[in-house]
């Protein structure tokens, strides 16, 4: 089975290969990374199938590597595949490998495109050495490097302002988060000295308070990566980077490890305080919740799919809170597939009409017929209907809201469920339907294609509901149809309003917004999130950064120079007495260090005359401090030393 | 392997013959003396390859032990030996060393001097992490200070006379401190031998009143030299004067004295006092971690940027020791190492855009990944490996260090958490470096530069490959320190 490992490795190798190639790509190897994906799957799809032979929770592989001894304990990182990493692999590499076919065409133009199959490969790597991790530690820095190809992706149009400063925003704000990680590491490592899932998930008797800071602590990293409030704000700005990088890193991939980490961490979250599985699940509302309403006014087609993302990231960390896994698990899998086929759609919109704003586009479905199903397709399946993969998973996060009698949660999920149908109507009228605002044309097969696989995916999947669930451990039926009526009730009332509200104009949004000013700016707004951030991290640490620097020249130092020259006020009155004394011991070496240094300058000199005497008085404790010691010898050996290594410099100096 | 007798004494002494020669030569053939120093720095690298081969990582205490009489009236000996850890930086001194000769091979004015002192230098930063005797181990560390003034003060920047007296005197003062504690030490003990002193140290022969105080001068001594809030501020000012090559084994090695000696000498002779002293050295940590971090991001010299990073890094070193744990220790010399090649390699890159340029103004140098690109992606790498990028160097030790001082029983955990901060801090300076000097549309001066000749690549290469090799497979460096951070674990853990 070390095949497993070839996994990771291969795209790992794609980017060795690309890196040296990074401006200016052959064609003769542009389908290398898309090759190596490609072989990457495969091998995803033979694991599946190892784990579904053996069945079970046990992992079929395990891997470990000791990268160090820390006072004789073994720090051991390894691989493990089991049946959730199975299943990670197999969403991971399908959509990777579309990603990487789409961007053949789509990139092709670009200058700098061998780089950015590179850094597609690396993250393609990172992301698979973190679902195939069977430690913490690993997942951490597996999880580092993602967020590095995703500083890079979304800064890959660096000359511009908006794509630099995104960039810097999403490592930073990521990061914040990853603080948290990395001491809820620290606190994992002090309580069980291990990072292995084997030892930290089972049998690993944990108090309350060692769980509970554990749990906060990779909570906090989980709310950084999967963009929850309140670090949600980096994700609409990584939108500025090429759409395909989008569609595999801030949709389907990277953005769901916090998922996935939660998920994985889900034991230790059991036997924390239970407050802390409540606050997971309040962050997931009120992403959730926020993500939707803000995606309804955005123009950006891919803000729109970007705030669904928070919002759809919130739908999971609410199942997590509710203790489940694999609906949390689910949900991803099917939103992996279906946001992604709606940003590989959005990009073949973006790269038809040259714009990302919905009000100049229009009219798409004559253009495009082929890019408007597909797109549909994932819009229907973001929305829940029937029988799309978002109603299976939808509706299983729903389920366990209700049987768990988490009615707030259930209500809000309802409530998002119905928005989300809202706005992606709102979407679909506003690009593909009235009347045609600019020419457009249809896709390139290559970016066709693997926007055609991801909407097959996305009919189908939903229908593994009862064997996905059975293939983690977890005996479940088909859904139950009261619940699916309600979510099906809450899809259809959103795609009814976005029709009456975007479809036949019904309601003028002018007077809604004349109406309500306040309600308005703060949606324009974001709900200030920016705005205080720029004012109270930003701004003031900038502001902190230049006072503590003005106050490390002019105090800190100051007090330094001053002592420099207070000596060298104190030594002038002693001066005149002293230099006969001095001058024997140390004159003609100073005479000679100032001929050696050349040029003193006038520049600082009142501080050098102080350091000078300062020397002077140096040397002289110096000599009188060996003269504690009682023996000659030592004495001789000091000074002499001392004062015999001065002179060397300064002759070998002088000498040459 | 066996170790071969002498090698050590090889190792710090072949510079100093080099030293000798290179004037003497440089008379009789002009041009002599680089190839000379690049000879003496090499064969010392070669000679410190074989050192570390020999060594036997499955094997505590001191290896390679010259112990004979050298002053009998007084007990002053002769003795060297290495650890794991000594010999980890006595190997990122020989490197360094030689790259800082590499990096100096456009210096011509006075060239004999200056590379008689840069082979002087090597002489006593070899000898301060092999030296067991602490007359030695002064000797050392005051040698130290002579080639650095010199190389500062004379082939520096405009400021250079004020920062050279500077930082003389500042370390100076620092190591009266210091040596009033050997002093102390000899007079309580009764010898100058290092080993001697650690085994009553762990034995309990010296009373906590006497540690103290004694600690706290060997505090002063060494807390300048790494160095500590608020007792940075010669640094700043040292690495901006300083040519390249001495900003690289300023960074590198001096900085690391500092800490090597908490190692050496506060830890294990005065254990208790190191305890009793940790919580509040580990708040000075936190503070120059952030502090550091903070005052980093306001600079408008790359050159200051980078140094104000090194005591934020070093913060992390200060915070690994006084975790007192085995995670801690070992993340501390990782760090050590780790910040040698990364700053290195940091300080190597803004010399290489300087010499092209003429300035280190942020504002002036932007745009390097298309001006020259092999520059700009080189410093992007140095600063992801800055700033900690898992699967580079710079993680393993900042993670261990906060691993260990959260797990710590002397630091309060509120100060892991402000350290751990620094992270992100860390994060926010380089890349907005990186923002404004790798990325964006190349400035007025930078438009038109050559890159990076092959020399200044091939200088580069052994350090980028460090940093890859350490922060892949940790124990390519942890498996050597691992051994002696056990026993210094356990003489503080019977003492405490």
């Amino acid at each position: 089975m070390a095949w497993v490992a070839l996994i990771p490795l291969l795209p790992a190798l794609a980017f060795v290969v690309m890196l040296p190639m990074s401006r200016r790509a052959r064609n003769a190897v542009r389908w290398l990374p898309a090759a190596a994906t490609i072989a990457a799957l495969g091998l995803s799809v033979a694991a599946f199938f190892a784990v579904l032979a053996v069945g079970g929770e046990e992992p079929v592989f395990r891997a470990s590597f000791t990268l160090a001894e820390l006072g004789g304990a073994p720090l051991a990182v390894g691989l493990r595949l089991d049946a959730v990493s199975a299943i990670m692999l197999l969403v991971v590499t399908i959509v990777a490998a579309c990603v990487q076919i789409y961007s053949l065409d789509y990139m092709r133009s670009e200058d700098r495109r061998g780089w950015y199959f590179a850094v597609l490969s690396l993250f393609t790597a990172a992301m698979l050495l973190l679902v195939l991790a069977g430690d913490f530690l690993l997942l951490y820095m597996s999880w580092e490097v993602m967020g590095l190809c995703s500083y890079l992706l979304i800064g890959f149009w660096h000359e511009q302002d908006a794509p630099r400063s995104a960039s810097i925003k999403a490592f930073l704000t990521t990061r914040v988060g990853d603080v948290g990680f990395a001491i809820g590491l620290a606190a994992m490592w002090a309580s069980a000295k291990s990072f292995d899932f084997a030892v930290v998930l089972h049998g690993f008797e944990w108090t309350v308070p060692a769980a509970t800071v554990v749990a906060l602590g990779l909570l906090f990293g989980a709310m950084g990566k999967s963009a929850q409030v309140p670090l949600h704000v980096w994700l609409p700005d990584a939108m500025a980077g090429p759409t395909p990088a989008s569609a595999l890193i801030h949709a389907a991939t990277m953005v769901a490890a916090g998922v996935y980490l939660v998920a994985r961490a889900l034991p230790i979250f059991h036997e924390a305080a239970p407050w802390v599985l409540q606050l997971v699940m309040a962050i997931g509302v009120t992403t959730a919740l926020l993500g939707a309403l803000l995606a309804v006014v955005q123009h950006d087609i891919k803000k729109v799919l970007a705030y669904s993302t928070i919002s759809q990231l919130g739908y999971m960390f609410i199942a997590l809170g509710a203790g489940s896994e694999i609906a949390a698990l689910f949900h991803l899998t099917t939103h992996a597939f279906f946001k992604s086929l709606l940003f590989l759609g959005a990009g073949a919109i973006i790269h038809a009409t040259h714009t990302q704003d919905m009000r100049e586009m229009g009219g798409l479905r004559r253009s495009m017929p082929w890019t408007t199903t597909v797109f549909v397709a994932g819009a229907l399946a973001l929305s829940g209907v029937f029988p799309f993969s978002g109603f299976w998973s939808k509706d299983d996060i729903l389920m366990v809201l209700y049987t768990g009698g988490h009615w707030y949660a259930l209500v809000a999920a309802l409530a998002v469920a119905g928005l989300t149908a809202f706005y992606m109507t709102r979407v679909c009228v506003r690009v593909f339907g009235g009347s045609e605002k600019a020419h457009a044309h249809e896709a390139h097969p290559a970016m066709l294609v693997p926007m055609a696989l991801l909407a097959a995916i996305t009919v189908v999947v939903g229908f593994t509901s009862p064997a996905f669930a059975g293939f983690l451990g977890e005996a479940k039926g088909w859904p139950d149809l009261g619940m699916a009526a309600v979510g099906t009730l809450a899809a259809l009332a959103g795609i009814g309003a976005g029709v009456w509200v975007f479809g036949l104009g019904k309601v003028d949004t002018a007077v809604l917004k004349r109406r309500l000013p306040r309600v308005y700016a703060a949606f324009v707004n974001k709900f200030y999130f920016d705005t205080v951030y720029g004012i109270v991290f930003v701004g003031a640490y900038a502001h902190l950064s230049g006072w503590l620097a003005r106050f490390d020249v002019s105090l800190i130092d100051g007090a330094v120079n001053g002592i420099a020259s207070a000596w060298s006020k104190v030594s002038s009155v002693a001066w005149s007495a002293d230099v006969r004394l001095i001058d024997g011991a140390v004159n003609g070496l100073a005479g000679a260090v100032t001929r050696a240094g050349g040029r003193m300058r006038t520049l600082q000199a009142g501080a050098v005359q102080g350091y000078q005497r300062l020397a002077y008085g140096a040397l002289l404790v110096l000599l009188g401090a060996s003269l504690l010691v009682p023996f000659v010898g030592t004495t001789v050996a000091l000074a002499g030393g001392a004062v015999a290594l001065l002179l060397m410099g300064v002759l070998v100096v002088r000498g040459a | 392997m066996s170790l071969i007798p002498g090698l050590l004494s090889a190792i710090v002494f072949l510079p100093l013959a080099g030293a000798v020669i290179v004037p003497i030569a440089a008379r009789l053939a002009p041009g002599a003396a680089k190839w000379i120093a690049l000879a003496v720095a090499a064969v010392g690298l070669a000679m410190t390859v074989v050192l570390v081969a020999g060594f036997d990582v499955s094997a505590a205490g001191m290896q390679a032990v010259t112990n004979v009489s050298w002053v009998e009236q007084a007990g002053i000996r002769y003795h060297l030996g290495v650890d794991g850890i000594s010999l980890a930086m006595l190997a990122l001194s020989s490197l360094l060393g030689l790259i800082a000769v590499i990096a100096s091979w456009k210096i011509t004015e006075r060239a004999p001097a200056y590379f008689a002192m840069l082979l002087l230098l090597q002489v006593g930063m070899n000898g301060v992490f092999v030296a067991l005797d602490f007359v030695l181990f002064y000797v050392f560390w005051e040698l130290v200070l002579v080639p650095m003034f010199f190389l500062i003060g004379m082939w520096g920047g405009a400021r250079r006379d004020y920062a050279s007296v500077k930082f003389f005197i500042y370390t100076l003062a620092g190591s009266v401190f210091m040596l009033i504690g050997i002093i102390a030490l000899y007079l309580s003990a009764g010898t100058f031998d290092m080993v001697e002193l650690a085994a009553k140290g762990a034995s309990g022969a010296f009373g906590i009143g006497f540690q103290n105080w004694v600690f706290l001068a060997f505090f002063l001594g060494f807390a300048v030299k790494v160095p500590v809030w608020p007792l940075h501020t010669w640094l700043p000012d040292a690495h901006v004067e300083a040519p390249t090559a001495a900003s690289v084994l300023l960074a590198g090695i001096l900085l690391k004295m500092g800490t090597y000696g908490f190692i050496r000498v506060s830890l294990p002779m005065l254990p208790q006092a190191a305890a009793a002293w940790a919580p509040w050295i580990s708040v000075l940590a936190a503070i120059s971690i952030v502090y550091g971090a903070a005052v980093a991001f306001a600079q408008t010299d790359l050159k200051k940027l980078v140094a104000y990073s090194s005591v934020s890094h070093m913060g992390f070193v200060m915070l690994g020791i006084f975790s007192l744990t085995a995670a801690g220790l070992n993340g501390a010399v990782a760090v050590m190492f780790s910040h040698g090649v990364v700053t290195g390699m940091l300080f190597l890159i803004v010399g290489i855009v300087y010499d092209r340029a003429h300035t280190r103004e942020i504002a002036k140098i932007g745009g390097l990944s298309q001006a020259m690109p092999v520059t700009g992606g080189l410093l992007a790498f140095a600063a992801f490996a800055s700033l900690g990028l898992p699967g580079l160097s710079g993680f393993v030790g900042e993670f261990l260090s906060l691993v260990g001082s959260w797990q710590s029983a002397v630091i309060p955990q509120w100060v892991t958490i402000v350290a751990a901060i620094g992270v992100l801090l860390a994060a926010a300076y380089t890349l907005w470096m990186v923002l404004r000097v790798v990325l964006g549309k190349p400035t007025e001066t930078v438009t038109g530069l050559p890159d990076a000749t092959p020399r200044e690549i091939g200088m580069l290469v052994p350090l980028i490959a460090l940093t890859v090799i350490v922060g892949v497979w940790w124990s390519s460096l942890l498996a050597f320190v691992d051994p002696a951070v056990r026993a210094l674990v356990a003489v503080i853990t019977k003492a405490v």
